[in-house]
This record gives C-alpha cells, structure tokens and sequence, in this order.
C-alpha cells in the first residue's frame, strides 16, 4: 500500500481469509492497582487476556505505566462475587443475610464502593466457605462506619498478585518524565520568540 | 481523541414507547440528581443503544487516531521528541482499550466493535482521514486535534454513565502530557527557522477546515439531540464546543504569528461568541461516509493488523477462559 | 580506566538499544491485540530510553551529543548488532528476537551492576525493574505461544532457527575483551554468552519449540564492527529523516 506512513508502506499484503469465528475474544481480568504504600488496592478496569498470568503482564502496562504505582493484582471478572448495587441511604450490607458456617474456609478480598461513580477499594479479607458466606462475615468484620454501595468479595486463590521480587518493576515510573506534561515547558522559548517579534 | 461530530443517529418517536414509566422516572430522577448510572442499574433501550454508539465511535477514533501520528512515529527528530511521540501514539491506543471496555460493560463485546470498525458499520471522527503530509501535520494534531478532543472528553467526563465517566477521568489525565507536548513541538517550529515557520503554516492551512469539522455540523442542521442531553450523553452542543475550542486555542495560534485560513474568523464582541465561515458540511458528509482522502487507508490498515494478529489471538484462545461483561 | 574500551561498549550497548527500541516501535498501533499493543510500545521507549541514558555517559566521556550521535551517524559507524536491524517481519519473528535479545539485555546489564566504571553500574541497578517486565513479558509470551497451536509453534520454530545465528552475533567479541575484563568494567561477552545460552535453554525447554544443536549454528557477525545488513541505512535514512531537513534547526 502507498502510503505517507513508511511503516504502512512496508505493510504485507493480506488477503481476506475465510469468514471469522465469531467471538474469538478470550476471557475478561479485573485490574486492582495501589498507587502508593498505605493506600488501598483500587479497581482501575479490565484486559482482556488468556489466563490469569497473561492478564498479569499486559496489565502492567495497559494501567500502570503513567501514574504513580508500587504494585497490582488481577482476577477474572468470573471470580468477582458482587453484591447488589444500592442507592439513597441504603446500605449493601443491608441486603446481606446470615449464611450458615460451612467447612472448607478459604481466604476472600472484601472491596467497598463508597460512592457511586467511583471506584472499589479493598478493605481486608475473610475466612468462609462460599462467596455469600464472605459477605456475611464481612458484614460482621469490615463493615465500617461508612455507607457502602456495592460490595465485592474475590477468592484469594484465584488472584495474581505481584510477587516479592517483582515489587521493582515500577521502580523507575517517576523517572519517566518524558511522559509528563512537566517535560514540555515552552514559556522560555515563547517569551524569547515573544520578545523578539515584538522588536521587528 | 474525540470530537463528538455526527455522533447520533436521528431518534425515532416510538424509540422509549414501551419503557416502563417508574422506572424511566427513577431513572431519569437519579441523572438529575448528579449520580452515575452502573451497568447493573436499569436504564431505557435508547440509552443503552445510543451510549453503545457514543462510545464505540470514541473508541475506534483514538484507535484510528493513532495512525495519522504514527506516520511520524519513526521519524521524529531527536531523543525528546522520538520519545514523546512514542508514548503519545501508545496512550491513544491505551485509551482505545479503556473506551472499548467502557462500551462492553453495556453489552457489546469489543470484537464485535472491531469488526463493525473494519466493515464500516460504524464510524470514528471524521479528523483522522486526513494525511500528515508533514512533521508539522503530527504537530498538529498533537497540540490543537488533542486540544479540541479534551474540550470535548471535559465536558463528556460529566456525564451519566459511571465506566465512562471513569475512562474519560483517566483519559483526560493522560491527555495532559499531550497537549504540552503538541504545544511545546509548535512553540520549537514557530520560532524557529523560516522553513519550520512554513511546515506549520501549511499545516495550519490544511488542517483548519476538518479542525471546525471536528466538533460536529452546525447546531441548525445536527440532528435533535435533546433527550440525549437531557440523560447526560451529550453535554455540549456541537457550536458550543467549536466556541470553547475558538476561545482557548485561537488566541495561542495567533500569539505565535501565525494565520489562520479564515479571513471572517472573529470574536463577536456583542454575542461573546465567534464569527467565522460555516465549515462546508458537504465536505463533512462525504468524508464521513467514506469519501475522504485516508478513509479507505485507515480501514485497510486496522484490516492488516486484525489479519496479521489473527495467529496469535488463535493461539491465545483457551477453553479454560471465557468473555464476559466487564463489572464497571 | 582504558577509555577507548569503555566507550566501544557503551557504543555497541547503546546502538543496539536504539536500533530494536526504533524498531519495535513500528508495531505501535498495528499489534496483534491492544494490550499488547501498549505493552510492547513500551518495551521499545524503555529501549530507546536506556540508549539515551548510555549516550549521555559517552557525551560525559567527551562524545558529541546525543541527538548528535544517534541522528547523523552512517551504518558503518554504528556498532549494534545484526539481529537488532532486521525488518520486524510477522509478530513471531518480533516476538522471538524480543525474547532472545531481552535475555541478553537484561543478564549484560545485571552483569554491569558489579561494574568497576561506576556511572554504568548505576544505571544497570537503576533499570533493573523494567528489564525485569522485559524478560517477564517475553517469557510469558513465548512459553505461551511456544505450546500453543501447530500454527503458532511453526511460526515459532521457523523464526528461532531463522534468528539464532544472529543472536549469536550479540556477543561478536570486542578487541578490548581483555581490557574490559581486567579491568572490571565488564566480565566479557563469553561470559554473557553462556549465561544467556543457559536461560535460553530453560525457557525454550518448557515450551514445544526445538533449539538446535548450539554448534551447528554459525554466528551472523560484523555488526559491532560497523559491518550491516543492507536494513540498517534505510532505517537510519527514516529516522532522521526531519532532522536533516535543518539539523542545525531545533525541533
């Protein structure tokens, strides 16, 4: 192809192969970031990706390449047990009911929405057998004095976090500043061209 | 990089017949009161259907958009500048991946959004099928293309729909580092030599007509959009985000000498608003129903890459995932 | 320090970051999926950003400036290797020559964190992080894409055997290899060399694809010593390509 662009150019020719599978796209992650030390995990969005390791690493960049970051984790979105979404002063914990104590515990995120509009949070973890059971015992352990809007409890086992040796991956972000609109000061070079034009 | 031009189709009378009339009104109770709708809130059809259109065409828009920048990718001059246009060219793709999920938490996957990309079904800002002749075409588009779209992406990030208010948030931030970056690159050209004067006078020159394009046609021939301000889709008419770009970028373009092509381009002092000569919206419906210079370009570009993808995306199919909905 | 040994070094090490950072920066917008897409781009401004910090220690040594040595210089005064130049081909060729490349960077530059010349062990204890997404990323995509489908195995196969020669190229040996050893800039190529065979090795081994047989594979060399493949002035041509329309002009 002919084009301006020297990289389209050099483009192969390709062909329109037989008609597509319909919905190749594979499965859906949910993305959690911590901006900083002490601030919580915050839901920030989705990739797409094949499995959870993939989801991992095409997240990294896909969310955490311009704003401040120290570390991440994802899930598939099928892992994410939600409460219902309330409005007014209705509270999600209100709609949660007690849920009998079942064995086999395993360890579950607890994340609030306490605003609509904006994003999850994570506020610690439980131990219970199911998904429901999760948000009874958050409901007897998390809930705060804060309204909550919608609730979302995640298995642990099922998440990929950052693991010991890979906290330095964002060690240089703040040093990256030729994305920052910082590094694009032109008020020197206007005043001066400023000036000069002014004396023609 | 968004405009908002030509965004919605013509809304038919029966189009909210059928909705169930509390609902509707809670519905509309809860806009009003300032609050964002979630994707597992109740909302009408024509929200839904419009919103889906909305934000798929922001979507396709920064993915399309990409390519008229990318033409400079490999030739920007020197380390700041090829690093800049580097980062600058993969935040429109990024924001495209936070706008097609946007859109699939309402119901339509992003491939089917692709797909309806690639065979025309659905359409991007008019802006991109124009070619960047020029470094100073990039420069363009950096500064003043980037600059309208965050007029635009402003004013949409208070709107009703909680994902996409929350991409927009996040696109604007980004956006940030674009437009310093695009302003700085043409501060460097206007006072430079006479040869980096003329490149961007001559882009100034071709890019000024689909630049008053971008916002969309003119408010006494755009079609009726009122329930869709009303809901909080639209939040600006097309003349009002054409006025704000005018006010804030007309000045800076003069500041730096140059001209700008329209010899009726005024501030009107008794309306407060700009004079200048009605874009030809002709031009406008022909570029955006196909007929433009890059139009078939683009497309078979994004064509190309869907192909020469395909392998992988086949290989990367497992049976131990599926696709589903986005949460938020 | 000998400083004709640590700035042949600091060339090849910088060239070679520049030329695959440029390169990987063509799929930007045309990649196989868009987090993809994100993820590779930022590879390469990584890439193009270690080149410049390697170029500013060569200008603190007495070199000409940055924009200077990376816009004006011809093919036969750069030092990259060969297998940074190629035409990026299909992803899989891309993908693979990420990989065996990446290998190879991110194990130099933890070789250079124990260097006597300490401006370079700064800056490789500096980047470790995002050499770290480097191999991660590739290693993930390869395991990945190494066991997947026949098509993507083939592919894959096809592109290794066609890459590896030139890898091996990567660590065509210095005249100062003694020098740099000696003095403890750099432990040496050889070194570099079998540690990177090694890794390579025990990445491929958990995938489908097939390493031939080390001593059947003749090195690609003459890239360090200013010798290219005819790819390396055209792709300088075009990136300079605005720089030159004035080069005493600033942009």
């Amino acid at each position: 192809m002919k084009s301006l662009d020297p990289r389209v150019s050099r483009l192969p020719e390709t062909g329109n192969s037989s008609p597509k599978v319909p919905l190749d796209q594979f499965g859906t992650f949910e993305v959690f970031v911590q901006p900083k030390e002490g601030k919580p995990f915050q839901h920030e969005g989705i990739v797409h990706a094949p499995n959870l390791e993939m989801a991992y690493v095409l997240a990294k960049e896909a969310f955490t390449r311009r704003f401040t970051c120290i570390s991440i984790f994802v899930t598939e979105t099928r892992n994410v047990y939600v409460s219902a979404l309330t409005d007014g002063d209705e509270d999600a914990y209100d709609h949660v009911t007690k849920v009998a104590s079942t064995s086999g515990k395993e360890t579950f995120e607890i994340f609030h929405l306490l605003k609509r509009g904006k994003q999850h949070q994570h506020v610690g973890k439980v131990e219970a057998g199911s998904h429901n059971e999760a948000l009874w015992v958050a409901s007897q352990q998390l809930r705060g004095n804060k309204q909550v809007f919608n609730i979302w409890a995640i298995k642990t086992s099922g998440i990929r976090f950052t693991k010991q040796e890979d906290l330095d991956l964002w060690n240089t972000l703040g040093e990256k500043k030729f994305r920052d609109a910082a590094a694009y000061k032109g008020g020197d070079k206007l005043k001066s061209f400023l000036e000069k034009t002014a004396q023609q | 990089m968004y405009g908002g031009g030509n965004t919605f189709e013509g809304i038919k009378s029966d189009e909210l017949t059928g909705e169930d009339p509390v609902k509707l009104a809670e519905f509309e109770a809860r806009i009003e009161r300032g609050e964002k709708i979630e994707p597992s809130d109740w909302m009408p059809k024509l929200y839904r259907k419009q919103l889906i259109r909305m934000i798929e065409q922001h979507a396709h828009s920064e993915i399309i958009g990409a390519l008229p920048e990318g033409t400079w990718i490999t030739r920007a001059p020197g380390f700041k500048r090829k690093m800049a246009l580097m980062a600058k060219v993969q935040d429109e793709v990024g924001h495209g991946q936070l706008l097609y999920s946007a859109a699939e938490t309402l119901g339509k996957s992003r491939e089917a959004m692709i797909d309806d990309l690639i065979n025309g079904k659905s359409k991007y800002s008019n802006i991109f099928n124009y070619p960047t002749f020029t470094w100073a075409d990039c420069c363009f588009i950096s500064w003043l293309v980037d600059a309208g779209a965050i007029v635009n992406q402003l004013a949409n990030a208070k709107g009703s729909y909680g994902p996409y208010c929350r991409a927009l948030d996040r696109i604007c931030a980004e956006e940030s580092f674009h437009l310093k970056y695009g302003h700085h690159c043409v501060i460097y050209l206007a006072s430079g030599t006479q040869k980096q004067r003329d490149m961007f006078q001559e882009a100034l020159n071709r890019w000024w007509p689909p630049m008053m394009h971008f916002f969309g046609p003119s408010d006494k021939i755009s079609v009726h959009t009122e329930i869709l301000m009303k809901w909080k889709v639209k939040m600006g008419t097309n003349d009002d985000m054409r006025n704000q770009f005018l006010d804030m970028y007309v000045p800076k373009i003069w500041e730096l000498g140059f001209t700008i092509p329209d010899p009726n381009l005024k501030k009107n002092t008794e309306t407060g608003r700009w004079d200048y000569t009605e874009p030809d919206w002709e031009e406008f419906k022909r570029v955006i129903n196909g007929d433009g210079p890059c139009n078939s370009e683009r497309l078979e570009v994004r064509r190309i890459a869907e192909e020469r993808g395909r392998w992988v995306r086949e290989a990367l199919r497992t049976a131990k995932t599926e696709y589903v909905t986005p949460l938020a | 320090m000998n400083n004709e040994a640590l700035k042949e070094l600091l060339y090849k090490m910088a060239d070679d970051q520049l030329i695959l950072g440029h390169r990987n920066s063509e799929w930007t917008g045309f990649g196989p999926l868009l987090e993809e897409d994100i993820a590779f781009s930022s590879m390469a401004q990584d890439k193009v950003g270690h080149s410049l910090a390697l170029y500013t220690i060569l200008q603190e040594l007495g070199e000409q400036d940055p924009d200077t040595v990376a816009f004006t210089r011809n093919a036969e005064q750069f030092h990259n290797s060969l297998l940074t130049e190629l035409p990026n081909g299909e992803y899989d060729f891309s993908l693979i020559r990420h990989f065996l490349y990446d290998t190879a960077e991110a194990l130099r530059f933890e070789m250079l964190t124990q260097s006597s010349f300490e401006p370079l062990a700064q800056l490789s204890a500096k980047i470790r992080g995002e050499l770290r997404y480097h191999t991660m990323h590739a290693n993930t995509w390869i395991k990945q894409l190494g066991s997947a489908t026949t098509e993507s195995i083939t592919r894959l196969q096809k592109s290794l055997e066609y890459a590896l020669p030139y890898a091996l190229g990567m660590f065509e040996k210095s005249p100062f290899e003694n020098a740099l050893i000696s003095e403890g800039i750099f432990a040496g190529e050889q070194v570099l060399e079998d540690k990177w065979k090694r890794k390579v090795e025990e990445v491929l081994a958990q995938t489908q694809l097939q390493l031939p047989a080390w001593d059947t594979i003749t090195p690609h060399l003459g890239g360090r010593v200013g010798k290219h493949t005819e790819h390396l002035q055209p792709l300088l041509d075009e990136m300079s390509e605005v720089l030159r329309i004035d080069p005493t002009a600033e942009w």
